[in-house]
């Protein structure tokens, strides 16, 4: 292990990367085992995985920023969450795997100009992601909440397919035996391997620009008891921090040209449907999705711990608050669309965090309320005797007469819309009236700034992002190691 | 186990109000304990929300100590305005979550 939270004044690389998660670690372990000198920083602690229980209070406050609370300001606003410790997102997120839509590589490449970029080369390095992470479906026995979306899609002919994921399982185990391959299990201990350092519990709080050139990095610790700054001098940086901070750090550093200005996510509205038998697995989330009506609308299912089945039920806590003594007959699920919306990250100087708003067109709007009264009849279909609707002022829907009320009496503004997939707020590629950086991360106007995370994908691919912020990061990183290497 | 609130800053004292009328049942310790849990996640939010949230909470506790906080709490949970109406549901989102989180079995009126 050669992660550390110690402090000391001032430390020097060749290669400085900020942040660890699907981009930061596995531009580290490239690089890293290129035979370049890497410093890893990450503002969060190192949490291994097991030692916090998924999708727990104790984990929001351990590994997600701000203990979760985090929002795109909008009408209606629109709740995130960011991790935030060594790893990054892929130590709390779902797991799920999907490979970049061949459509999504296809625009990208045209509409960004984005050179030597294809689907046969980002898909080659997709199935070496897959073989790190052992990425699978699982083996044996399902959680009742992930059957009951196969089932209902099934019941009503609707495509349907079972996510992969980034977990090794004992052989025939479970859904609930799986282990997480984030990148504390993967590309960190690769990168520690090939000898990189990383430090943890530091904040970035500026990168020292000279002309168009990155010197050095201040940071402070967040570890407790320390008041010092850390001086950080590197030849180059990769600035790794994700959608949100990766843009934030730039526009800090200087570099304002298409950075921020476009970001995107996948909304998601959810609902809680309430079975006569018990179907809540608090610790894990349903694996099957379905995509009848992809890309424009996908369905999938949540984490559903008490406390989150509280919270899905509190837009009509009088109507529905009842039946959160039944949380173990309750499972939430989600519809999530393709916006055409798009957000800002803007940093403010003198303020730490960023300001984050977003705006949901006419469109997304109404895909919101289409998605949510396709989910509930899903949910019907699937046996739930009542389906409780995560929208002020929504009613009960106990059969397809409620649900037409449930379409009359859907407004977005009104919906508790979240999202955890965020992205293209410094965009790659060629096209500068679209782009924050070059085809492979070079920020445009820098000589040694790099960005290689979410923050580089054009659009929102419409599935979860990781495969392709992971094929990506490896592409630029072997870009820049075969470079120097001559 | 988390240290009960004191109930020393305004969005304390709102949230502890709101809490006796959303969950009347709900005994003074856990619902102290909640408060000082929302106290914490609101100085952790990130710099711009919390600042709005502050300000929001100076503004709410100014007019409950003039109109009354029953009163105020009706107003600001019934209103459409935006920004305002997010104060009550933040703070709401983080008492429930945290109570079912940290006591599954409580009833709906917050009896335990």
């Amino acid at each position: 292990m050669t992660a550390t939270n110690e402090w000391a004044a001032n430390h020097e690389c060749e290669v400085l990367v900020i942040g660890s998660g699907a981009g930061g670690a596995t531009t580290a372990a490239i690089l890293a085992e290129a035979g370049h000198d890497v410093l890893i920083i990450e503002e969060g602690p190192w949490v291994d995985q097991g030692e916090v229980v998924p999708f727990s209070l104790e984990q929001m406050d351990r590994q997600y920023r701000s203990g979760g609370v985090t929002v795109a300001l909008g009408v209606p606003s629109i709740a995130y969450t960011e991790g935030r410790c060594a790893g990054g997102g892929t130590e709390v997120n779902s797991g799920l795997y999907r490979r970049p839509p061949e459509q999504a590589i296809a625009r990208w490449q045209s509409e960004y100009a984005i050179d030597d970029f294809d689907a046969d080369g980002l898909l080659s390095i997709c199935e070496e992601v897959e073989a790190e992470l052992t990425v699978q479906t699982v083996p044996g026995e399902h959680t009742r909440a992930s059957e009951i979306l196969r089932d209902g899609a099934a019941a009503l002919g609707w495509q349907h397919d079972e996510s992969p994921r980034w977990m090794s399982y004992p052989e025939g185990g479970r859904a609930v035996d799986g282990k997480r391959q984030s990148m504390t299990r993967t590309y960190l201990p690769r990168a520690f391997a090939a000898g990189a350092r990383m430090l943890t519990e530091h904040r970035l709080d500026r990168i020292v620009m000279s002309g168009g050139s990155a010197t050095s990095a201040e940071l402070s610790t967040t570890a407790t008891g320390i008041d010092q700054p850390t001086t950080i001098t590197f030849k180059s940086v990769f600035v790794c921090g994700g959608a949100i901070q990766t843009p934030a750090i730039l526009q800090r550093a200087g570099f304002r040209h298409r950075v921020g200005r476009t970001l995107a996510v996948h909304p998601t509205v959810k609902l809680a449907a309430r079975f006569d038998e018990t179907v809540n697995t608090p610790d894990d989330v349903p694996v099957f999705q379905v995509k009848e009506f992809a890309p424009g609308i996908s369905f999938g299912g949540s984490a559903s711990h008490p406390g989150l089945v509280a919270l899905s039920l509190i837009d009509n806590w009088r109507d529905f608050g009842a039946t959160v003594t039944a949380w173990p007959e309750l499972a939430i699920y989600y519809a999530a669309i393709t916006s055409q919306g798009r957000g800002w990250v803007q940093a403010i100087p003198g303020v730490r965090d960023p300001i984050v708003t977003y705006r949901l067109t006419k469109r997304d709007r109404a895909l919101l309320g289409q998605g949510l009264a396709r989910l509930a009849l899903l949910m019907l279909e699937a046996g739930a005797g009542e389906v409780y609707p995560s929208f002020k002022q929504a009613p009960l829907v106990r059969n397809r007469a409620d649900l037409a009320k449930m379409t009359a009496a859907f407004a977005a503004t009104q919906a508790s819309v979240m999202t955890v997939h965020l992205c293209s707020t410094a965009p790659m590629g060629e096209n500068y009236k679209r782009t924050a950086t070059d085809s492979f991360g070079k920020v445009h106007g820098a000589t040694n700034v790099w960005v290689n995370d979410a923050a580089l994908l054009p659009d929102a691919p419409g599935v979860n992002p990781q495969a392709s912020v992971m094929a990506i990061a490896i592409r630029n990183a072997r870009r820049f190691a075969d470079e120097r290497a001559g | 186990m988390r240290a009960p609130s004191t109930l020393s800053t305004p969005m304390a004292r709102f949230a502890d109000a709101l809490l006796a009328v959303d969950l009347p049942a709900l005994p003074v310790d856990p619902r102290r304990q909640t408060v000082s849990f929302i106290d914490e996640r609101v100085q952790t939010m990130p710099s711009v929300p919390r600042f709005g949230v502050k300000a929001i909470g100076i503004g709410v506790d100014i007019l409950s100590k003039l109109a009354g906080v029953d009163r105020v709490i009706s107003l600001v949970t019934k209103l459409p305005i935006p920004l305002l109406a997010e104060y009550p549901r933040l703070i709401r989102s983080l008492a429930f979550a945290y109570i079912w989180e940290t006591w599954p079995a409580t009833q709906t009126d917050g009896a335990q």
